[in-house]
């Protein structure tokens, strides 16, 4: 099938609406009135403290929802949904610590750092570690890993935002135009002319949006756009958890056809047309194929792929084979029309197995699920140990955590936050395992591009009830969820600058006038840099995230947890510990490049983390290196744990 | 007692904040771990294995039994502890007024480590 210049065979899942386009519009109009009325309380108070903290004046739902919405990045509707998909009910077992996650990384450490940055008088986490160990270089050493992880995940939120976007706008017209004018614009300057218009597009308009309300606003207007986003958020999952269960004829009956589902096995196969085409025959990723054997074997092109004009096949095609008779008789009633009007045969097909789980029933039901790579499956019983502390015990070292937990107003507001994110979670969480159980049943088939299936499953439920508008709020809550991520991150890293190297080590004398220029320049600067390092990003984005986001953890935990709890704490054991941790962890990884071939394919014995790895060395680090040094001076003993 | 044996007593007794903290970051580890122990095991002794039919799959409202009682159960008592946690034993404690700017001062008057 050709159509003038190019041909394309069956479409993809169609994600994109108007009523996306709207959403995000009136989205966006929002979150800029917000960023608007911070300003106005930039104007009143104390500068840093405001732009950086918000005064320390965070109530109930401000805080709880600022919590919440900044540790559940992008991956929460992204990443998740996908591996739910491509691995069943075993993810309830990887998501399970999140049962106790409000009460760890809010509980442990919340109001001891409130009352130890109020007594310090503290902005930041580097603030809080400087004035605790009273040691200026220490304090630099933790702006500058915070700097250094930060900015590299910052990068990676700023892709992972634009490919949202993308994904959401993808097929609104209004959308599309405006990348092709935009490809032409670029098309002569060598920076950006190879990258995909319509993800250059996405990235600016979200690098823009996201640097102009943070720049302007400061800490209030992102704590005001994570309430904003955290609402989007679980009104999407409360939307979409009974749309799932109704469409999909119960959970009963949804679990039962996943018991018995077997993977599909993926390859590569030979793309022919009867006789050569004068014109490019064009093969878009997501074309449903099928032979005309006896017993019907069903594919999905998983990569697209051109046959020259001229020629009549194209070999070595990846592509991805349906195995189970129940989810081959679906997509043939679904595609039908599709699959009949193909042009293209599908020959010369050599298919691999799953690692784990090929051919056996019932593989999406129990653990440790299956896995295309991992022979031991994809959850096997160390990693989900690993997993228990990943979320719970690392969510609790992230400094933009810490920032938070320096910032609500009082004790009874933590405990209420508290509450509040237990039952937000409860009800975002496992409704999502629920939802994505489903949407294996409701859309088979989609292994080879999961990573559409919120937005792909949002219109799909939308639309099967006649409200298709409906699912531009559904796949706003992946957006809201990386953009209440990327606005954090920022600011964290401006205050780094801003105040933890210029103010407190450079000019402490600097006028309040001039250090509002910098607050503003510094984040502005950062998420330009930020934005500029995503137009090329570095391979491997959601790997950059994870070493990131545990680095710090393995670097800021002990010495937190010890800085707040132990008397007898000092720098030497604190430093010590900082630094065991960043060198255990980036050693697994340093390891990983020698073991497995790749930085990001960490050292794993056992299959044990590199978080725990760099979390053990780095509380047994500070214990000893502690005791077998002098004792802190009375002093700032007195200050941080005696009764004034 | 004196007036000055009086003030040293209270010179060196701890922060009610610090020891309340300190008490309930225990509490909250304890419950960590308990949570460790009960999910991650349970899921692997009654979830990892390989069904001879899909009819050997026992579900309790259409969840597999192993995640009901691995996961959703004990994330169900993990909400009504949390309930009881917040409402019922963490103190509210004084945070104390907030201080000066760190920044605004030399770094800290209370003694500095070499």
């Amino acid at each position: 099938m050709t159509d003038g210049s190019a041909s394309l065979l069956l479409g993809q899942a169609t994600t994109g609406t108007n009523a996306a386009l709207v959403t995000f519009l009136i989205y966006m109009l929002a979150v800029f009135g917000l960023a608007g009325l911070s300003s106005r309380l930039l104007q009143k108070k104390n500068f840093l403290s405001e732009y950086f903290l918000g005064s320390r004046s965070l109530g109930v739902w401000a805080f709880a929802l600022t919590f919440a919405a900044t540790s559940a990045s992008g991956g929460s509707f992204t990443g998740f949904p996908s591996k739910i998909y491509s691995h069943g009910w075993v993810l309830s077992l990887w998501i399970a610590s999140y049962m106790v996650v409000p009460i760890c990384t809010m509980g442990l450490l919340g109001k001891r750092i409130n009352q130890v940055a109020r007594i310090s008088g503290a902005i930041t986490v580097p603030d809080v570690i400087r004035e605790r160990f009273g040691s200026a270089l220490f304090g630099l050493l933790a702006t500058g890993l915070i700097v250094f992880f930060m900015s590299f995940n910052l990068v990676a939120q700023f892709k992972a935002g634009s490919l949202i976007l993308k994904t959401l706008l993808d097929g609104v017209s209004l959308f599309e135009q405006t990348s092709l004018s935009l490809g032409t614009a670029v098309g002569d300057i060598d920076f950006l002319s190879a990258v995909d218009p319509r993800y250059l597009l996405c990235l600016l308009t979200f690098g823009v949006a996201v640097i102009v309300y943070t720049t302007y606003g400061g800490f209030h207007a992102v704590v005001w756009t994570d309430v904003m986003q955290g609402i989007v958020m679980v009104c999407g999952v409360m939307l979409m958890l009974p749309l799932a269960l109704y469409q999909v004829g119960g959970l009963e009956h949804a679990t039962q056809k996943l018991s018995r589902m077997t993977p599909p096995r993926p390859g590569t196969a030979t793309l022919r047309v009867d006789s050569p085409s004068s014109e490019n025959v064009v093969i878009k990723p997501g074309t449903w194929l099928a032979t005309d054997d006896e017993a019907v074997r069903v594919f999905r092109v998983t990569s697209g792929a051109v046959i020259p004009a001229g020629d009549a096949a194209v070999p070595d095609v990846a592509v991805l084979e349906i195995t189970t008779p129940e989810e081959i008789e679906t997509i043939g009633a679904a595609h039908a029309e599709e699959i009949a009007a193909a042009t293209v045969r599908i020959t010369d097909v050599s298919l691999a197995d799953y690692a784990y789980g090929t051919e056996e029933i019932g593989v999406y039901v129990t653990g440790p699920g299956p896995d295309p790579s991992r022979s031991s499956g994809f959850l096997p019983f160390s990693l989900a140990f690993s997993f228990f502390f990943m979320w719970a015990i690392s969510g609790a070292g992230q400094p933009s955590s810490m920032v938070r937990l320096m910032a609500f107003n009082s004790a009874r507001t933590l405990r209420r936050s508290i509450f509040t994110v237990a039952i937000y979670y409860t009800l975002i969480y496992f409704p999502l395992v629920i939802i994505f159980c489903c949407a294996r049943v409701l859309m088979p088939g989609m292994d080879s591009e999961s990573d559409r299936i919120m937005p792909a499953i949002a219109v799909f439920l939308t639309e099967n009830i006649g409200y298709g508008w409906l699912a531009g709020l559904l796949v706003a809550a992946p957006f809201a969820a990386v953009m209440s991520t990327v606005d954090s991150f920022l600011l964290m890293i401006s205050s780094g600058l801003v105040r933890d190297i210029y103010q407190r080590n450079l000019n402490p004398d600097v006028a309040e006038k001039n250090i509002k220029r910098l607050s503003y320049l510094a984040t502005l600067l950062v998420g330009t840099g930020a934005m500029l390092g995503a137009v090329n990003p570095p391979q491997f984005l959601q790997d950059i995230i994870v070493y990131t986001g545990s680095g710090l953890a393995a670097s800021f935990l002990a010495p937190m947890v010890f800085a707040l709890y132990w008397p007898r704490a000092n720098t030497t054991g604190a430093v010590s510990g900082m630094l065991a941790g960043f060198g255990a962890h980036l050693g697994m990884y340093v390891a990983g490049r020698f073991t497995n071939g790749s930085f990001f394919k960490p050292y794993q014995p056992y299959d044990i983390d590199p978080i725990l790895v760099g979390l053990v060395v780095s509380f047994v680090t500070v214990f000893v290196a502690t005791l077998a040094t002098p004792p802190p001076p009375d002093g700032l003993v007195r200050k941080y744990f005696h009764k004034s | 007692m004196s007036d000055s044996a009086e003030t040293q007593n209270a010179v060196i007794e701890y922060d009610p904040t610090f020891l309340h903290s300190r008490r309930e970051a225990a509490i909250i580890f304890g419950v960590w771990a308990t949570a460790l122990v009960w999910s991650v095991p349970y899921c692997y002794f009654n979830g990892y294995s390989t069904l001879a039919s899909p009819e050997e799959l026992q579900t309790i409202l259409g969840i597999p039994s192993w995640v009901f009682w691995g996961v959703g159960f004990p994330w169900l008592l993990a909400d009504v502890f949390t309930v009881w946690f917040c409402f019922f034993y963490m103190a509210d404690d004084d945070l104390g007024e907030e201080a000066s700017d760190a920044g605004s001062a030399s770094s800290s008057d209370a003694g500095a480590e070499a």
